[in-house]
């Protein structure tokens, strides 16, 4: 590696240099409507998702049976991690250069994977015995935990996304 | 008093010099009224998918309306109060912005068909419900904060 180019950013300016990258960046539309189509599924996204930690934190739709909730609204986060995943793809792609270089988007990455671990571990754990405290109330310590963490987490990838077109 | 001159007045306040003369000031507001978006967001896609019967919960209509409204009051209030300082930026900028005046206009027609008019058709007697009545309350909430939001992204764009 020494006096070379760091192989990620090598890759970044291969993809910044694909026509597909070319495309979206010079033309005046794409970008914007790309970004539009990125920020309402977002809003799907982390949008249903507040709802269910807003459930685990004990503070809407008590009457509903926690692990209903999840399995209702669930498949409509799946939906808008979909579309918000490939239009994010898409906009990487766009200004891959630029972005291998901007702060804010390698913390929104970090965050990404910590929001993805704290929601897989919740699965993997606490939510495997849901049936111990589907109706419950307060809700287990390490499901509010799980939650107000998912708030956070989220919270922060919001800030660093929108933070990342300041540091251009 | 004209509209335009409460604009003026606006821009000449030190609240306006304050915020356009800040670094950091519109960014920090600026996600303040993401943050607002997903809260408003969150409450009114789940609470219109149930009642257009995409998302499946135990209890009535009317019950689920109820609980998520106030998230949806405090999404909506985290967007008007950070949106005023938004305005407050440049209040001539957005003066003559035809998305901006079309934003306003849905905002204010969104916000008062969600609080009453939906509100009331989804919350009807367990048993008697007219269903079309309430899928077309979900349908024009849907589309009518839809609108709002694109036309919101349109303000920066043109």
């Amino acid at each position: 590696m020494a006096g070379g180019v760091p192989l990620l950013l090598e890759w970044c300016n291969r993809i910044s240099a694909t026509s597909l990258s070319t495309v979206i960046r010079e033309s005046d539309w794409w970008f914007n409507i790309i970004e539009t189509v990125h920020v309402i599924f977002t809003t799907l996204m982390v949008g249903t998702i507040l709802v269910v930690d807003l459930r685990l934190l004990g503070i809407v739709l008590c009457r509903e049976p926690a692990s209903r909730v999840v399995q209702a609204v669930v498949p409509w986060t799946w939906a808008g991690l979909a579309i918000m995943g490939t239009s994010g793809l898409l906009l990487f792609i766009s200004e891959a250069a630029q972005a291998y270089d901007n702060v804010a988007f390698r913390i929104k990455l970090v965050l990404l994977l910590a929001a993805g671990v704290n929601a897989l571990l919740f699965h993997t754990t606490i939510y495997r015995a849901v049936g111990e405290w589907d109706t419950r109330l307060p809700t287990p310590g390490r499901a509010r935990t799980a939650g107000a963490l998912s708030v956070a987490l989220w919270t922060a990838v919001i800030v660093c996304g929108r933070t990342i077109a300041y540091f251009h | 008093m004209s509209l335009l001159s409460v604009f003026r007045w606006l821009a000449d306040s030190q609240l306006s010099t304050a915020i356009a003369n800040s670094h950091y000031a519109f960014a920090v507001i600026e996600m303040v009224h993401l943050m607002g978006l997903t809260l408003l967001g969150g409450a009114v896609i789940v609470t219109d998918l149930t009642a257009l019967g995409l998302i499946s919960l135990k209890q009535e209509i009317g019950e689920i309306q109820r609980d998520l409204s106030p998230v949806a009051a405090v999404g909506l209030a985290m967007l008007l109060i950070s949106g005023f300082f938004m305005l407050a930026d440049g209040p001539l900028r957005y003066y003559g912005n035809a998305a901006f005046r079309l934003k306003m206009l849905l905002l204010v027609v969104a916000a008062l068909f969600y609080f009453s008019v939906h509100r009331r058709a989804l919350s009807v007697a367990p048993g008697a419900r007219p269903r079309g009545k309430i899928r077309l309350a979900a349908l024009t909430s849907l589309t009518l904060w839809f609108g709002v939001a694109l036309a919101g992204r349109a303000i920066g764009v043109l």
